[in-house]
């Protein structure tokens, strides 16, 4: 199998395809729309902000292809980071804007009451917060994460995991074949390596 | 729950790695870099700091090739610093997989910039590097090469507004010397600083961690001198953290690649 992995000026894309390599899966990191089209699993990752990510999806006509392959044609997709956070249907880093719109929710800047420390940086345990079998594996597992910004999901059965930070933030979203994680898997060491892999290879 | 980080700090000469004593310029080689971060990978550690100490001296920019050599090696984050002084700089590095990147001199120069890198790539991969000098006068200044004297907390407070997501503190006067961290120091920036702290410069034995992690309320803490020169590991530091009661990451498994 192939694995497009999103080219969109967005950071973090040698890392991942350094992952896949590391699991014995071939990457191509493409912006070509028939490249994307070819793949059988699409990659987006990310760092940055949320309308700079949707600016520069837009710039390369990613939007609507983006959408095609994974809501139409059910092409399987996996987001990572800013790639969860861009699923929304809307961000509001710096400002609002609209996002692919594929989960119901919205993008926003993490609130600690207690005055905990934003960003939301490190290694921090995550929960599987359904029955979702698939998951519950990597219940209690640490995972690196790095952000300023949560999705609050508008349906609580589409969050898979989530992380305890002043209060529950969703830490992984699951809707048919669309996998979205908050972390970096990437960069989550063994945990992260087995995440990636039980999520690519029940495609391949 | 949140762990508390320790983060090995690479410094980098343009040649190899070496080690600083209270920033001195005389610093002693330790070794290779990219031997350094996979021997870290292969401990599992946290995160790395991999900074070029001399690049914006010697108008440098960082090397790109040997830092994508270390960040192959690397399966944890990774942050890069040394001589960024551009948007593009932050997007070579961030491009070749730094998960964060560490300004300095641009700080002092343009604090402005904090805030122009941040709309693009968010506050998250924005670390700035805060070297503190305690001088005779016994106030804290801000250590610069730029031939500028600043007052520490007084920077801090005018640029804590700016939108940044990490800092790594490390005391000037303690670099390298072993002898324990300034805790007055790290007491003095966590009233201040809202973002998340990494406290460097002082650390010799694990006996120093706790007393830093009991008196204190930062989650990380990065060394490099304990690593080079002392017997103890990653590992070590994090149990001696852990005794005094704090959340630590302890991995005993590798991953394997089946295929």
């Amino acid at each position: 199998m192939t694995i497009a992995i999103v080219k969109y000026g967005m950071g973090n894309v040698a890392s991942v395809q350094k992952a896949l390599k590391k699991l014995g899966y071939t990457s191509i990191i493409t912006n070509n729309h028939n490249e994307i089209k070819q793949a059988d699993l699409i990659l987006l990752p990310g760092v940055g902000s949320f309308k700079k990510g949707m600016e520069n999806l837009n710039e390369s006509g990613l939007v609507d292809l983006l959408t095609q392959e994974v809501i139409v044609n059910k092409k399987p997709f996996l987001g990572i980071c800013l790639g969860m956070q861009l699923i929304a249907l809307k961000g509001t880093e710096p400002e609002v804007v609209n996002g692919l719109g594929w989960i119901d929710g919205e993008v926003v800047k993490i609130e600690s009451p207690k005055g905990l420390r934003i960003p939301h940086l490190g290694w921090n345990t995550v929960i599987s917060s359904t029955n979702d079998e698939f998951y519950s594996e990597f219940n209690g597992q640490d995972y690196y994460f790095i952000h300023s910004y949560h999705f609050k999901v508008a349906n609580k059965n589409e969050v898979v995991l989530t992380v305890p930070y002043d209060g529950d933030l969703v830490a992984a979203v699951q809707k048919n074949n669309i996998h979205a994680m908050q972390f970096h898997p990437e960069k989550s060491q063994a945990f992260g390596m087995q995440l990636l892999k039980k999520i690519i290879e029940q495609y391949a | 729950m949140l762990k508390i980080r320790v983060i090995p700090i690479l410094t980098f000469n343009g040649f190899g790695l070496v080690k600083t004593k209270s920033f001195a310029p005389n610093p002693r080689m330790v070794g290779n870099a990219v031997q350094a971060a996979k021997v870290y990978n292969s401990r599992n550690v946290d995160e790395l700091v991999f900074l070029d100490i001399y690049a914006s001296d010697k108008k440098r920019k960082m090397n790109l090739q040997l830092a994508r050599l270390i960040i192959n090696e690397c399966f944890m984050p990774v942050a890069l610093g040394g001589g960024i002084k551009t948007i593009k700089d932050i997007k070579d590095l961030l491009a070749i997989g730094a998960d964060k990147v560490v300004l300095k001199n641009k700080i002092i120069e343009d604090p402005e910039f904090i805030n122009i890198a941040s709309d693009i790539y968010g506050n998250q991969c924005i670390t700035l590097a805060i070297d503190a000098i305690k001088k005779e006068d016994g106030k804290y200044y801000l250590y610069n090469r730029l031939g500028k004297e600043i007052l520490l907390l007084e920077f801090l407070k005018k640029i804590k507004s700016h939108n940044f997501g990490e800092i790594i503190l490390t005391s000037v006067n303690n670099d390298g010397m072993m002898n324990g961290f300034d805790i007055e120091l790290v007491s003095k920036v966590e009233k201040i600083i809202n973002v998340p702290i990494v406290v460097s410069g002082g650390a010799g034995e694990p006996e120093h961690f706790k007393e830093l992690f009991s008196k204190t309320n930062i989650e990380a803490v990065a060394a490099a001198s304990i690593f080079h020169f002392t017997r103890y590991t990653p590992r070590d530091l994090k149990l001696a953290i852990k005794s005094v009661g704090k959340p630590v990451r302890i991995v005993e498994e590798a991953f394997i690649p089946h295929n």
